[in-house]
């Protein structure tokens, strides 16, 4: 295995054959120490030493050296994680709540601030009620583990995030994934579950492609056969849609959605997840779902933060219209570079380099050596013949910082592609 | 170990995953989406035969296969040079 380390992956480690449980597979650990493997580890985990602002400073793993960085790889899309209101509706919660909730949501951890939100979450949404969660993982896993029993069915687009798998495993609920986007292809795995209980899974905008659910015809495909609808807009939320509902909203179907999902850690720049539905579901949720009845409820300052972000971010479209801006001028400076941007329609734009994992990391090694700091991707998060780089477009990206990054990106990317 | 044995061990494997599938009644021409295995119900199979065989296969060379016959022949390539 030594002589193409790089052509294994975390995937081929997840079964453990060690007779102990406490001790990994006997080759994991020969992999992990190769010296290639160890190479392109050092991309992963890296710490950023400031906030995830459009500049910020990262405690480099490639040399061990503090750097001044463009910030391509977070995914604060609108600044919020900083903003001046939101930190300081953060501090004026944390002063009158304290640090955490110290509770379950049904016992003494329900403040009125996670009453308060919830409500304009739901508002928001156009739907009855909401559910909030510490974790935006936590609250798909605990949504579809709710929702889904033994003997149901939980159809999901194949690119759907793991936390919607992991729902499922836990439901009991037996899983059919439908090629991504395919109306066609639903179709044959719903013909499958026909006189069941149906869930059908999908995403505003799918996290490593940064393409849009094809709405109108997944729905239309759903309708025919009465089945139940989950949209997980973790990257669409305050940025897609006339009023920043989302993609559902964009497409002018959020009414049709039976549930609807969102992350506080993206667009909002807190941490945490809210499910939104009709308000007899999300009552019967309380009593199931693991990850909001079973956890500490969600940190109140954070809480206070991420409402306050809802408020900066929807009273008028100077945020997103700052991110769309921004998302045109990158995009079309990558076009005419002629890299490979997938089917991209957000702000998520992958760079797909193919299947060279040596030629993935020397690009990320020059590209931070240079400044920029874009994390590469790689199998099995995405295809092995597709690695890429994915840039998380922000609204506080300035011109300047962008025709920088454009131009580190001709250089080592463009180029090295070329030669 | 002939191909057939290497067939036979991963048909097995579907059977022991899925309630409602007979491993004589499975084609090797066949994918194992069409036996109504999802990308979950594949990483089971795939470990459980690979595990068997005693050989480790990196999972970034079966991108490519499309059914249970050209899974057999990267299995047995692999069988056939002892292991990885």
């Amino acid at each position: 295995m030594a002589d193409k380390a790089l052509s294994y992956s975390l995937a081929d480690f997840f079964f453990n054959d060690s007779p102990d449980v406490l001790t990994p597979p006997s080759d994991f650990q020969s992999w992990i120490e190769n010296p290639n493997v160890q190479s392109a580890m050092r991309f992963f985990g890296q710490q950023l030493l400031a906030a995830p602002r459009a500049g910020t400073e990262v405690l480099s793993s490639i040399d061990g050296s503090r750097r001044k960085v463009i910030n391509m790889t977070s995914y604060n899309y609108l600044g919020l994680s900083s903003h001046p209101e939101v930190i300081q509706a953060a501090k004026d919660a944390l002063d009158r709540y304290g640090l955490g909730a110290s509770g379950a949501p049904l016992l003494s951890g329900t403040f009125d601030l996670h009453v308060e939100f919830a409500r304009r979450l739901a508002e928001f949404k156009q739907k009855e009620d909401c559910l909030l969660y510490s974790s935006g993982l936590g609250g798909n896993v605990g949504a579809i583990q709710g929702l889904l029993r033994k003997g149901d069915y939980l159809v999901l687009d194949e690119k759907c995030h793991k936390s919607l798998v992991d729902g499922g495993t836990l439901s009991m609920a037996k899983m059919l994934f439908f090629s991504h986007n395919d109306p066609s292809s639903l179709e044959a795995m719903l013909e499958k579950c026909k006189g069941k209980r149906v869930l059908v899974a999908f995403e505003g905008v799918y996290s490593m492609d940064g393409d849009l659910v094809r709405l109108p015809e997944i729905l239309k495909v759903c309708e025919h056969y009465k089945a139940a609808t989950y949209i997980d807009e973790a990257h669409s939320t305050l940025m897609f849609g006339p009023n920043g509902r989302g993609v559902a909203e964009h497409f002018g179907l959020e009414h049709e959605m039976g549930v609807s999902f969102g992350t506080l850690s993206k667009s909002f720049g807190g941490v945490g997840g809210f499910v939104c539905s009709n308000a007899r579901i999300i009552a019967y949720l309380k009593g199931y779902s693991s990850p909001w009845n079973f956890s500490c409820a969600p940190s109140p300052p954070v809480v206070a933060g991420a409402m306050k972000a809802l408020e900066v971010a929807t009273r008028d479209s100077t945020l997103r219209d700052a991110l769309w801006k921004n998302v045109a001028y990158l995009k079309k400076g990558l076009l005419d570079l002629k890299l490979d941007l997938g089917q991209s329609e957000s702000q998520v734009i992958p760079i797909i380099i193919g299947s060279s994992g040596e030629k993935l990391f020397q690009f990320a090694w020059e590209i931070q050596k240079r400044g920029l700091f874009l994390q590469p991707v790689d199998f099995p998060a995405v295809p092995a013949d597709s690695r890429r780089f994915r840039i998380s477009v922000s609204s506080q990206f300035t011109r300047e910082q962008m025709d920088t990054a454009l131009t580190i990106i001709e250089d080592v990317i463009a180029k090295g592609l070329r030669a | 170990m002939t191909k057939e044995a290497v067939i036979e061990v991963i048909k097995k494997n579907i059977a022991a995953n899925s309630d409602d599938i007979d491993a004589a009644g499975i084609d090797p021409q066949k994918s194992m989406k069409d036996y109504g295995a999802n990308s979950l119900d594949m990483i089971e199979v795939v470990s459980t035969s690979m595990r068997e065989l005693k050989i480790k296969v990196p999972r970034s060379e079966l991108t490519d296969i499309n059914n249970i016959d050209q899974l057999a022949d990267k299995f047995l390539e692999y069988v056939n040079k002892g292991n990885g």
